[in-house]
């Protein structure tokens, strides 16, 4: 952990991976890919369940770390720095934040959730946290819906209020990069409106990479889209050109529905 | 339906209902023994007396029609010394349990994990004399070392009692570890955490009340534990004022007494089993709260003020304590504990089993007489083979009675009753209040029930009755969670094409549960066979001749481990016999494992 204080690095908000290969146990889930996704836009992933597109997610901030016969090869930089070289990793994770499918607020308060990834990092002063804490919930516009209920278990919000309170606790480190792993799939309409706004709003700082099941989720929040199909990244490009003119068969037969 | 099937479902929901009152008539029987027995000892002692006087000094002349009592009977050192044993046991097996249950959950190499628990899940099924053995050959002579004494007291008690609450404080605990979802971990280590914040600060925090459940629970394995206190603890009747004088409990209490004991003597000592059945109870209470209080729970508590806006004093510290704790890497400290935990649970567990063997196994090999030989009365040759047949005929008889009450009692209760009857519900607190009652207890009601019934000495029937009544409860509970999995599709389906509720019983709804009820009846047996204190004074507490017939006496194995390890003349012989019982046990518990899980496999078609 010592690291944690010495060992500052400097990651860029770029993403580019090549020659990316991944393995489960015998299994390649992920096939050769090369990607180059640009800072502060919105970025969406798209494809058929199980085509490796939440894995290849993962890989950003090396959750795929803890799934036992996981085995990567490629280059993957963040900016400048080889995040499979010699980075810590959890000073990566500070960096690359992380949304789950399922909101995963922890059996703790409202508050000590925004709090737990500062206090990770050492910070205790109360008045530092509580400006933390109001600045996230700012930015992840629920201070108004929560600033009288702070102190209230967070499992006590509802479903699509505790994934806003996730994406508040993601960036109480102040990430640069958040992921997000199909965040809306199971949350109704309108708070899936809610967090595309947040999405949009975020983008302006912050580079999101987004997994999504719904394609016109990804119309109408994403700048580029990449389309993966059974561990390939098949295109990768504007979500406009994606959508109008794919380039390939298989992208068009996907968006066009006929199979997926 | 044909007046001939209605007659049979009449009869089989007859059987059943039979079955279950016998199990309510014992529940009562036992609940009016200890109030019949214990009221006129409070009254003639005065409860306030009685609970806070300190002097015992019982005179086994006095009656309930004496005048002017000449003995003192004050059991408030006794229940000093229940208590300091607990908390003792609470802080070496509690905490060593805590951190072993996350040594195992989070830093145990994979290969060892499952190897490790296993283990630790049979070390729960040592019988209590085993673990006062050790106590006797090798904690108390290690101990004397830095003791006054012979090293026996509050420390070694609670060594004793700690090592004894240590698998259930560790399994109960890694399951509810184990449960908190694997988002908590995940979205830990998302934010930048390590493996040891990630585990020290939102898992484990999250299994809170499990945790809490599981240190209950050893709580009231302690407060229940006789024999290898009894071996440890020294017994004489005074406080513990220090961690090396003999002090007694008041399980060693009943134990120490009941053979001899006078009729006010008498009724104090059951007296003394009611006021603990009183703790265990306020501990059963306790853990039934904090286990029902899941996680849900943390949703209504309200809030109270907003920390925002009024940090209190008791924050500002917290704070502190916070800061510091960052800066001394708390939860690397944690790690190497929790390492280190696991490590000492190991150690000492391999200790003992280990010990034992060590120097019983050469002594079963040269001295054969132990094993088969022929007994002789009065003669220094030890056998145990005596206690051996004793012990299985034991196993046999309580077995054929409680298996079948207990098992049509559950299922009356989960097939044939309501859900919310009232009295159903009676029935079903009674059993759990049963469940908890500590096994010395049942030892007091069959030595005044049974054995006059039987005669007014010792016999191996009224000893396995005793013990029957003892595991009809557990076998109750445990039938009526594996009747619970069984899925009411599968009934619905039964009912669906036309069979009727007994046909649903027997063909789907049994076997589907058969793996747990199994293991129920295994472990059971297991029970039977590691029990010593409520045979103590039912079957016979002396090796004699291989018994004839149920009216003989005989001890059985663990009984006479007990008597071997007492005196010191036989510690040879006493290793033999822990070694023969350990390998019993341990034998059964594997065979539980192994069946239950070799029917669940088949259920699953697999």
């Amino acid at each position: 952990m010592s690291k944690k204080n010495n060992m500052i690095t400097e990651f860029g908000q770029s993403i580019s991976v090549q020659n990316a290969n991944l393995w489960y146990g015998d299994f390649q889930a992920l096939k050769n890919i090369n990607i180059e996704i640009p800072e502060r836009k919105i970025t969406a992933f798209i494809g058929p369940s199980g085509c490796g597109k939440s894995t290849f997610l993962k890989c950003f901030n090396r959750m795929n770390d803890l799934v036992a016969g996981c085995r990567i090869e490629g280059d993957f930089k963040i900016g400048d720095v080889d995040i499979y070289g010699k980075t810590d990793i959890n000073e990566l994770r500070k960096n690359v934040g992380m949304v789950f499918q399922k909101p995963n607020p922890f059996p703790m308060s409202v508050y000590d959730n925004i709090a737990y990834g500062p206090r990770t990092f050492g910070i205790h002063n109360r008045h530092e946290l509580d400006g933390i804490v109001e600045e996230s919930l700012k930015a992840a516009a629920m201070w108004d819906e929560l600033k009288d209920r702070l102190n209230k278990s967070a499992l006590g919000l509802s479903g699509g209020q505790q994934q806003r309170l996730c994406i508040a606790r993601a960036l109480s480190v102040k990430p640069k990069i958040i992921l997000m792993d199909e965040p809306t799939s199971a949350l109704d309409p309108i708070s899936t409106g809610r967090i595309e706004e947040l999405c949009e709003e975020l983008s302006k700082n912050t580079t999101i990479v987004m997994v999504t099941h719904n394609m016109q989720q990804a119309t109408r929040i994403s700048d580029k889209t990449g389309f993966f199909l059974l561990g390939e990244l098949i295109e990768f490009g504007d979500t406009d050109d994606i959508f109008t003119e794919p380039g390939d068969e298989r992208t068009e037969r996907y968006i066009t529905g006929r199979f997926g | 339906m044909t007046n001939k099937a209605k007659a049979k479902e009449t009869f089989g929901k007859a059987m059943f209902g039979i079955a279950a009152i016998i199990c309510i008539i014992v529940v009562v029987a036992i609940f009016a023994f200890l109030i019949i027995k214990s009221v006129p000892a409070f009254n003639k002692l005065g409860i306030f007396d009685f609970v806070f006087g300190d002097n015992w000094a019982p005179d086994r002349n006095d009656t309930f029609d004496t005048e002017n009592i000449s003995g003192s009977y004050g059991i408030f050192s006794m229940i000093v010394g229940t208590f300091a044993a607990t908390v003792g046991a609470l802080l070496f097996g509690g905490v060593l349990g805590y951190f072993t249950a996350v040594f195992i959950v989070f830093f145990c190499p994979l290969k060892l994990k499952r190897v490790f628990s296993s283990v630790i899940n049979l070390l729960a099924g040592i019988p209590s004399v085993v673990y006062g053995f050790f106590g006797i050959v090798f904690l108390l002579p290690f101990l004397s070392n830095i003791a006054p004494n012979n090293g026996s007291g509050l420390l070694a008690t609670s060594i004793i009692l700690g090592i004894m609450i240590l698998p259930t404080v560790v399994s109960l605990s890694k399951t509810s570890i184990e449960a908190v979802p694997s988002q908590y971990y995940e979205g830990a280590v998302a934010l930048g955490s390590n493996h040891s914040e990630a585990a020290f600060m939102v898992v484990v925090p999250a299994a809170k009340s499990g945790i809490m459940a599981s240190l209950v629970l050893g709580v009231g394995r302690a407060l229940g534990e006789t024999m290898a206190v009894v071996m440890v603890a020294g017994n004489a009747p005074t406080y513990p004022n220090s961690l090396f004088n003999s002090f007694r409990v008041m399980t060693a209490n009943i134990v120490m007494e009941m053979g001899y004991a006078g009729e006010l003597q008498e009724g104090a000592l059951i007296a003394t089993g009611v006021i603990l059945l009183i703790f265990i109870l306020i501990v059963n209470i306790i853990f039934n709260t904090i286990s029902k209080k899941s996680v849900k729970s943390l949703v209504e508590k309200n809030a109270k003020k907003s920390s925002v806006k009024k940090p209190s004093p008791f924050a500002l510290i917290k704070e502190k304590i916070a800061a510091i704790a960052y800066k001394i890497k708390i939860t690397s400290v944690g790690k190497v504990v929790a390492v280190g935990a696991g490590v000492l649970s190991g150690v000492s567990l391999i200790l003992i089993i280990g010990f034992v063997f060590v120097n019983g196994l050469p002594e079963l090999i040269t001295n054969p007489h132990l094993l088969f030989g022929k007994y002789e009365f009065g003669s220094e040759n030890v056998t145990i083979l005596p206690s051996i047949i004793a012990t299985l005929m034991a196993v046999a008889l309580s077995l054929i009675i409680a298996v079948p009450i207990g098992i049509m009692t559950a299922v009356f209760l989960n097939e044939y009753t309501k859900k919310n009857n009232i009295f159903v519900k009676i029935i079903r607190t009674a059993i759990d209040i049963l469940s908890g009652v500590p096994s010395i207890v049942y030892g007091l009601f069959g030595m005044i029930a049974f054995v006059k019934i039987f005669g007014g000495s010792s016999s191996i029937i009224a000893g396995s009755l005793t013990v029957s009544i003892m595991l009809i409860p557990t076998i109750v509970r445990s039938t009526e969670e594996s009747l619970k999995s069984v899925s009411d599709t599968l009934r619905e389906g039964s009912f669906a094409l036309g069979a009727g509720k007994l046909r649903t019983i027997f063909k789907i709804v049994l076997p589907s549960a058969l793996p747990g009820i199994m293991s129920a009846v295994i472990l059971s047996m297991g029970r039977v066979i590691s029990e010593s204190a409520p045979f103590l004074y039912t079957m016979g507490s002396v090796i004699s001749a291989v018994p004839t017939g149920y009216g003989d006496s005989g001890a059985t194995l663990a009984v006479a481990l007990y008597q071997l390890s007492g005196e010191g003349w036989y510690l040879n012989e006493a290793y033999g016999a822990a070694v023969v019982l350990i390998v019993i046990v341990l034998s059964l518990n594997l065979l539980a494992e192994f069946i239950s899980g070799k029917l669940t496999r088949k259920l699953k078609g697999a």
